[in-house]
């Protein structure tokens, strides 16, 4: 089958292996298109992208409209600090007024789990999940993940570890059930006010208090940007602390594999999670997960939109 | 404020045929039995075809959110939602419009009776507050708000409970009147910004989670107080089964300790979060299927006294939104005997259904219940829940669409005749 079983992308939970491997096979394609004189293709022409930001975003917003522009999409960008919503238009009305407007894909962060679910429910776009409160961020799960693959051949049988804020962190969670889904064996680490409490998620990955535990085995480390709020709220006492107990530095890495890749989804609190020797480091693949960024991004809307010109076929 | 008139026909006299009627113990089938009002007027026959007439009910956890959201809901809309679920009578407390003085108990009352003699026929109890204004600056009138009858005890308007002084003065002061005092366990810190159930799925999701510790450490604040001072206590809308534990303790010690459970803790479990659906934000929220079958329990073994509707009115406009920025609350009034009859008879019983549903939460309440206010029940007839089951106009329910596997086929109330 070369088409996705899904509509949207809502996030990585339930998504099959087929639809995963469909999406990073297309994006090391398209990874490659990126590195011609001529990175654009026609792909997505006529169509018309929606990237609906509610909240603040540079990294991944940039890394949207690119992939869409590589693919000659029309792209237009709506931000919640200079629109209606400001003056108080719900959500599903900026949604239909935008529709109206003849759209096709919407791409959408927002503070609320279930929002890009719930704009699937109230629309005929396809809805592509940039980001939903501390639910999912799935492009940047599936960008870790095809850096992973580059780096290291596959995803089946590695280690990955995760580290830091998982409690609060979208790509915390989709990483761990794309990886999962894909043969990876997740680790979580991280201090015990910024875990999730409860086991039935734990059920799936490996919860290792001890950082030099967790990263001893680790083929990837994946390090979480630290949010200052976690401070001001008592989740943890110092971002000086945090550094010491959980940061990603050259003393760490003595207790790892020679060849452990280090990733972060950005932008790096250097010094906090990640110290900046490490960050520019040869461990480090960050730069590269930028790049298959804009790859993963091109390869999820031409497939999801490929799927709706099959179906209008 | 608008005036819809809850649509109904007076028949003072109603015949009732081929129905098994609740004799106190046990359904007897009758060939006919005449239900009067006490007035003379105009009679209706209606064949009930085998249905059982049941006693009519007593709701806990009303608001019908006038004056000031009457934009969402009335007190019309309330009695007609009243009529069309087979409810007869309730406790009423609005979370936005505090009875802390007598001339809003006055005004209350008096909403309920502007529009006819419908309004009058139902069974209004109210909770008075305990504060002004639900604050925890000074006690409200207590005393005076007392002398009425239809004053059933003191709430919290399903706030946050006071500062641990404040609820003592307010609990000492209250003691004098004799009342019970009704609180809705919730420790504010601790349920933080958390608008679901802390469990599996609010990880899963990445939702803010509500402990269960931030009730029993609020119910045990509350019961320990009450020890103290000899207050009677009610918990509404108890969630878990630790709550209940402690419930169980404190009538050990010889406390007198009441509560209810929420109709949908009992057809639910925080499983339904996968949806992503607003219409399952309420609160207390729903928890897991562990807390809802100790709920269960709770029905079974006596421990819950009551089953409270928590009919919660809320406008389209703020449940067609993405699940966290939406207003909590679940209309209930309309669908609850439909929703639950079966399961609860299947666990306990017809007396105690009946009991949990209708004697036990009027007697909390100080309502003394008609012999002739009955529904007319098909537990057997499916029915599947639309829009328009619902009085006002909103419709904000989870069951919207489900089928029940009952359904209400007539209501008779004081008079008031409905069939639906």
């Amino acid at each position: 089958m070369s088409s996705l079983e899904i509509k949207h992308l809502f996030g990585l939970r339930g998504v099959s292996k087929h639809d995963i491997r469909l999406i990073l096979d297309h994006a090391k394609q398209f990874r490659e298109i990126l590195e011609r004189p001529v990175k654009k293709v026609p792909s997505l022409r006529g169509m018309t992208v929606v990237n609906l930001f509610f909240e603040n975003s540079t990294r991944t917003r940039t890394s949207f409209e690119l992939a869409e522009k590589r693919l000659s999409a029309d792209t237009v960008n709506f931000a919640s600090s200079n629109s209606s919503v400001k003056k108080g238009e719900t959500l599903v009305d900026t949604l239909r007024n935008i529709e109206a407007m003849k759209i096709d894909i919407v791409v959408v962060r927002h503070k609320g789990t279930g929002v890009p679910k719930f704009l699937a429910d109230n629309s005929n776009a396809i809805i592509v999940n940039a980001g939903d409160g501390a639910h999912e961020h799935p492009t940047q799960a599936l960008l870790d993940m095809l850096t992973i693959e580059e780096k290291l051949g596959t995803l089946e049988g590695k280690n990955v570890t995760i580290i830091g804020d998982i409690r609060h962190s979208r790509v915390a969670r989709s990483n761990l059930w794309g990886m999962s889904t894909m043969g990876a064996h997740v680790t979580l680490c991280g201090p015990s006010t910024l875990v999730p409490r409860n086991t039935d998620l734990m059920n799936h990955v490996t919860w290792e208090p001890d950082i030099k535990k967790a990263v001893a085995n680790a083929d990837a480390i994946i390090a979480l940007r630290l949010q200052k709020e976690r401070m001001d709220d008592a989740l943890l006492p110092s971002m000086r602390e945090y550094r010491n107990t959980f940061g990603i530095t050259d003393e760490l890495l003595e207790c790892a594999k020679d060849k452990v890749i280090i990733m972060h989804p950005g932008p790096i609190n250097r010094g906090v999670e990640l110290d900046s020797d490490i960050a520019d480091g040869e461990h480090s693949v960050i730069l590269d997960q930028v790049t298959n960024g804009v790859a993963v991004r091109m390869a999820v809307l031409f497939l999801l939109a490929g799927g709706r010109n099959n179906e209008n076929a | 404020m608008k005036m819809r008139k809850p649509s109904s026909s007076e028949f003072p006299i109603a015949v009732l045929k081929n129905a098994k009627f609740w004799n106190g113990k046990s359904f007897e089938l009758r060939d006919e039995v005449r239900l009067t009002s006490g007035q003379n007027g105009d009679t209706i026959e209606y064949d009930c075809k085998g249905a059982l007439v049941l006693p009519a009910l007593f709701g806990f956890g009303l608001d019908f959110m006038e004056p000031l959201r009457d934009d969402v809901y009335t007190c019309a809309d309330g009695v007609d939602a009243m009529l069309r679920g087979g409810f007869y009578g309730g406790l009423y407390e609005s979370a936005a419009n505090p009875i802390d003085d007598a001339d809003k108990l006055t005004a209350a009352e008096n909403r309920f009776s502007s529009f006819g003699c419908l309004g009058s026929s139902f069974d209004i109890k109210f909770l008075g507050a305990y504060s002004k204004g639900f604050g925890t600056d000074s006690l409200a009138e207590m005393m005076e708000l007392a002398e009425s009858d239809a004053v059933a005890g003191f709430g919290d308007g399903n706030g946050v409970i006071p500062h641990s002084r404040f609820l003592r003065l307010a609990m000492e002061y209250g003691k004098m009147t004799g009342k019970r005092f009704f609180f809705q366990p919730m420790d504010k810190t601790l349920r933080h910004s958390g608008c679901v159930h802390e469990g599996a799925y609010s990880d899963m999701l990445g939702m803010k989670g509500i402990p269960r510790i931030a009730e029993t450490i609020a119910a045990y604040t509350v019961l320990e107080t009450a020890r103290f001072l000899q207050v009677p206590v009610h918990f509404k809308q108890v969630t878990c089964g630790e709550t209940l534990e402690l419930v169980r303790d404190a009538r050990k010690k010889g406390m007198d300790v009441t509560c209810d459970v929420g109709l949908y803790h009992l057809l639910l479990d925080d499983s339904c979060l996968e949806t992503l659906d607003s219409a399952y934000h309420i609160l207390p929220p729903i928890r897991s299927a562990a807390d809802r079958d100790a709920l269960w329990q709770g029905v079974v073994d006596g421990t819950i006294n009551a089953i409270s509707v928590n009919h919660t009115p809320v406008l389209r406009q703020d449940t067609v939104v993405n699940f966290e920025d939406s207003v909590p609350g679940a209309l209930s009034l309309e669908v609850a005997l439909p929703a639950i009859w079966n399961k609860l008879v299947a666990k306990v019983g017809e007396a105690r259904a009946i009991e949990l549903l209708s004697t036990a939460p009027a007697r909390l309440a100080g309502s003394t219940p008609v012999a002739n206010n009955v529904v007319v029940f098909a537990p057997d007839k499916p029915h599947v829940v639309v829009e328009s089951d619902f009085a006002g106009h909103v419709c904000n329910s989870p069951l919207l669409g489900a089928e029940l596997p009952s359904s209400i086929l007539a209501v008779y109330i004081n008079g008031f005749w409905k069939e639906l």
